[in-house]
């Protein structure tokens, strides 16, 4: 077959006195340009009686600073014809800026006001204790097994900061003072706690001042300490069922401990993923979906974070399939991989599927510039991007089983259960 | 070495006092915005009928295919789900291949091929790695011409088709745009929807007729996207998909009933959409919701209506995103909502104007409220200068920045032709929408927003939001089968 030529991605990179690290990366095929700024803050880092603390502050940085009104953030950006978004993750938050190529100073004062002259008001508190309570109700308590990945989170990171999500518990939004979200803004929004990504059609040389004299300003934080902790193997399974009136399917979960994102073994982790659940010829969905007809859908997601990770396999089955022949069918295929293995041809298929999934990443300014700082923060080395394949293609048969054998470990299993709750009988 | 570091320190300390020059109470000065094009592509009609075009773009070694074939789920008649289940069986085993077969030969290079319907069409995609642009052809040639609808595959996809419309019924989002369009669309095949008793109707035979019916060439378009050189991959597709034979492409016919009466009866008669006169509110009856999910709906207009581009202007300024009023109102202000928006949603034939917002049970009969009094504004008040100036700066930046993503080009491309767009649509969009004034946007909304004549669509929990909406008009209950519950 003939080999994959991917894009090299050209960056320069340096950091400010105060710690900010800067990447650029220019490319000019469309006027757009794309700033992705990733503070290294995430639910991880929060107290056990805050959880949502992070997520709840991201929507706090849309109201205003010292230099712009409260509600024209977002309205500069439109003015511009632009527009912008942020997201928190268990390690991270995020904040993303697309702009036609003349407006790549808005970007930069706006992020940078940001960082300086943060405001947390009353008003701002209040109005958006409300809105991230309808958010965690639209993509959590409203939604069919909304709150599958947040009950999974609990049962597989029991006792680490990972045993919550991002959306976190309306209780503590509502907890938390005004001191508290000040003290967490000095704490992290500090440029030695973030990585500025300037990526697409712009001027390298025109771009470093104009960062520097916003940027440059800025004074250095104190030194971030960082939640260290490690997932041990878990040494017995769990389990739990979850009774929702508008769960519409029986669905069940099994998931395990995972490697952290870097581990020599992640890519390992993620091909056996791909093994078992990616595309209509992997193992699960030919035995579960087309073979016995058990489920009308599976899924198989490897999730893994800075600091460990899980993997996972869903099965929603057909609404007359029980959950019992979904757990069966499961424990079957698993027990199958790790018994005897995988074969170099199937390897060699999810290598390929990985390759494309690869080739895929570059089309957007967004995109790339998001990768770099992936790269820069959780790699260690911006340029992996131009590397990220190796990781792959050194993968053997061996390494996928003893990923199986390491992972999918009976004892580790952790099973989440959503029956189908009839109207008539619900308690 | 006193001096130098001396002088190093007293570089570092100059620097910052240098920076604090810059004006930080106001926004940096930009140049103009950059000139809005939009790409041209390679475009030739094959002997057959078959329009091809072709976009060449070299950011990554990727190549996607996309044949649209201009019939869709209108022509579902009197089994809903019918177009839906053909595409869903294309990658479902050809004359030569397995379902089983076909999947492991396409994961094995990491190609993709998947089908699906909309109202007006049905597309089958291909894309790969630009090493195996053959292999791709080949499949989508596969897929989209010798499906081999085996019956027993025919028999698992419709029970999978079942579990998913199972699973759909307690999404509250579809459930309300499921119930908007039939509302809106009445009796119209726009406003059907595949049932579980629609879907076990359906037999290979019919499957078979609608493909043969409208996979024709001359019903088709085929967008090539990617990294590719137009001579050789034009050469290739003509190869492909020269010997499709052409044949006579499927009518619709909107009319009088007396065209039936007159033995005139065309296949496809399509009735008018139902008028919308005063407020009424439909509620689906959804236990155990913790939202309401709202939808403020009215008749909008069709794709081919040459004040979309100007209305998407007059749309921006009540709710085109998080700049828009519905935002400013019913999230920023009130807090009732993550997010508030509205949009034209056009069709071919017709199509919905619709405002929405996923609002706590408590405070769902305040939102509508909210909704309805921003639609009374932005066709009684004029708008404001800078507002419009904002959303016009908004659509038109955005569109610009459009064009970096290849995908959307590729698709707008099959647009123009399957809405019958002047050619120069997309080429003059931005002009259109700087040329908005804030005169024509007020008449623009008065002409097309009522805010006397919708529908009011809540989904969630009846019992605590009948009370709150029964102020504005006669409610109707539904279960989530969207049948009529008995009050």
């Amino acid at each position: 077959m003939p080999t994959v030529k991917m894009p090299v991605i050209d960056f320069v990179e340096y950091d400010l006195s105060n710690g900010l690290h800067v990447i650029l990366h220019q490319n000019k095929t469309a006027p757009v340009v794309g700033t992705y700024l990733l503070y290294h803050v995430g639910s991880k880092n929060e107290r056990a009686d805050r959880t949502g603390f992070a997520h709840f502050f991201e929507h706090l940085m849309f109201e205003g600073t010292e230099n712009i009104q409260r509600g024209q953030i977002d309205k500069l950006v439109s003015a511009a014809g632009g527009n912008l978004n942020a997201s928190t993750s268990f390690d991270r938050t995020d904040y993303h800026f697309n702009l036609p190529s003349n407006q790549l100073g808005l970007a930069l004062w706006i992020e940078s006001e940001r960082m300086l002259h943060g405001k947390v008001e009353k008003i701002g508190v209040e109005t958006q204790r409300q809105v991230v309570k309808e958010e965690r109700r639209l993509g959590t308590d409203n939604a069919p097994y909304g709150t599958l990945f947040e009950n999974l989170a609990a049962l597989v990171f029991q006792g680490t900061p990972y045993a919550w999500t991002p959306i976190g518990s309306v209780q503590y939004i509502d907890q938390a003072t005004l001191d508290e979200f000040r003290e967490f803004y000095h704490h992290y929004y500090v440029p030695n706690n973030a990585t500025l990504v300037v990526a697409g059609d712009f001027d390298i040389d025109a771009a470093k001042k104009q960062i520097a004299d916003y940027f440059g300003p800025i004074p250095r934080g104190k030194d971030i300490e960082r939640p260290t902790f490690e997932l041990k193997p878990q040494t017995k399974p769990s389990e739990q069922t979850v009774e929702s009136p508008t769960t519409p399917l029986p669905a069940s979960v099994h998931a395990w401990r995972a490697p952290a994102e870097a581990a020599a073994d992640a890519p390992a982790v993620e091909l056996l993923a791909d093994i078992l659940g990616t595309g209509r010829s992997s193992r699960l969905y030919e035995r579960l979906v087309r073979g016995e007809q058990a489920a009308s859908e599976i899924e198989v997601f490897p999730y893994l974070l800075e600091n460990g990770g899980v993997l996972g396999v869903s099965a929603i089955g057909n609404a007359d399939t029980p959950l019992e022949k979904l757990d069966q069918l499961i424990d079957e295929e698993i027990a199958k991989i790790r018994e005897k293995g995988v074969t170099e041809e199937e390897l060699q298929k999810v290598k390929n599927l990985k390759l494309r999934e690869l080739a895929s990443s570059y089309a957007t300014m967004q995109n790339r510039a998001r990768n770099l700082a992936h790269y820069h923060v959780m790699f260690g080395g911006t340029n992996q991007i131009n590397r990220q394949w190796e990781r792959y293609d050194a993968v053997t048969p061996k390494a996928i089983q003893d990923a199986a054998l390491k992972y999918l470990n009976p004892n580790g299993t952790n099973v989440l259960h959503y029956p189908v709750v009839k109207p008539n009988a619900s308690k | 070495m006193k001096t130098l570091s001396i002088l190093l320190a007293l570089g570092i300390a100059a620097t910052p006092f240098a920076r604090a020059e810059i004006d930080r109470t106001h926004q940096p000065a930009a140049g103009p915005l950059p000139a809005v094009t939009f790409p041209d592509a390679v475009s030739e009609t094959l002997p057959n009928g078959l329009r091809v075009f072709i976009l060449s773009t070299k950011k990554q070694p990727m190549v996607t295919f996309r044949l649209l074939i201009k019939s869709g789920d209108i022509f579902d008649e009197t089994k809903p789900g019918l177009a839906a289940l053909t595409a869903s069986l294309l990658n479902k085993g050809t004359e030569e291949l397995t379902a089983s077969e076909f999947a492991k030969k396409t994961d094995f290079l990491g190609i993709s091929v998947e089908a699906g319907s909309t109202a007006d069409a049905l597309t089958v995609t291909a894309s790969g790695l630009s090493r195996d642009t053959d292999h791709i052809l080949g499949f989508l040639r596969d897929a989209a011409l010798r499906p081999a609808f085996r019956q027993a595959e025919v028999e698992k996809e419709k029970r999978k088709t079942v579990s998913s419309l199972t699973q759909k019924k307690m999404e509250s989002a579809d459930l309300a745009v499921r119930l908007r369009d039939k509302l809106l669309y009445g009796d119209h095949p726009y406003g059907a929807y595949a049932t579980p008793e629609s879907v076990q109707s359906i037999t290979r035979d019919d499957l078979v007729k609608f493909r043969d019916a409208h996979f024709l060439p001359n019903n088709a378009t085929l967008v090539v996207v990617g990294d590719v050189e137009p001579a050789t991959i034009l050469a290739q597709v003509k190869e492909v998909f020269g010997d499709w034979k052409e044949g006579t492409v499927p009518n619709l016919h909107i009319g009088p009933i007396s065209d039936i009466l007159d033995g005139k009866l065309p296949r496809f008669l399509l009735p008018n959409f139902p008028a919308i006169k005063g407020i009424s509110v439909a509620v689906v009856d959804r236990p155990g919701s913790v939202q309401s999910n709202i939808i403020v709906a009215e008749r909008g207009v069709a794709k081919n209506n040459g004040d979309v581009p100007q209305l998407n202007g007059v749309n921006s300024v009540l709710g085109g995103g998080m700049s828009g009023r519905l935002f400013a109102n019913l999230r920023e202000k009130h807090a009732f909502t993550y997010g508030s928006y509205s949009g034209f949603s056009a069709k071919k034939l017709g199509g919905v104007f619709a405002a929405t917002a996923e609002v706590r049970n408590a405070v769902t009969g305040p939102a509508v409220q909210e909704i309805l009094n921003e639609l009374q504004r932005i066709t009684f008040e004029p708008i404001p200068d800078n507002e419009l100036a904002l959303q016009r700066n908004y659509l038109i930046g955005n569109f610009l920045m459009s064009v970096e993503n290849d995908q959307r080009t590729a698709e707008r491309l099959q647009e123009i032709d399957l809405y019958g767009l002047p050619k120069n649509y997309y080429k003059t969009y931005a002009a259109k929408l700087a040329a908005l004034t804030p005169e024509k946007a007020s008449e623009l909304a008065k002409q097309y927003i009522s805010p006397k004549d919708l529908v009011i669509i809540v989904v969630g929990e009846a019992k605590e939001i009948v009370p709150q909406v029964e102020k504005f008009g006669k409610v109707t209950v539904y279960d989530t089968d969207l049948k009529e519950k008995k009050p």
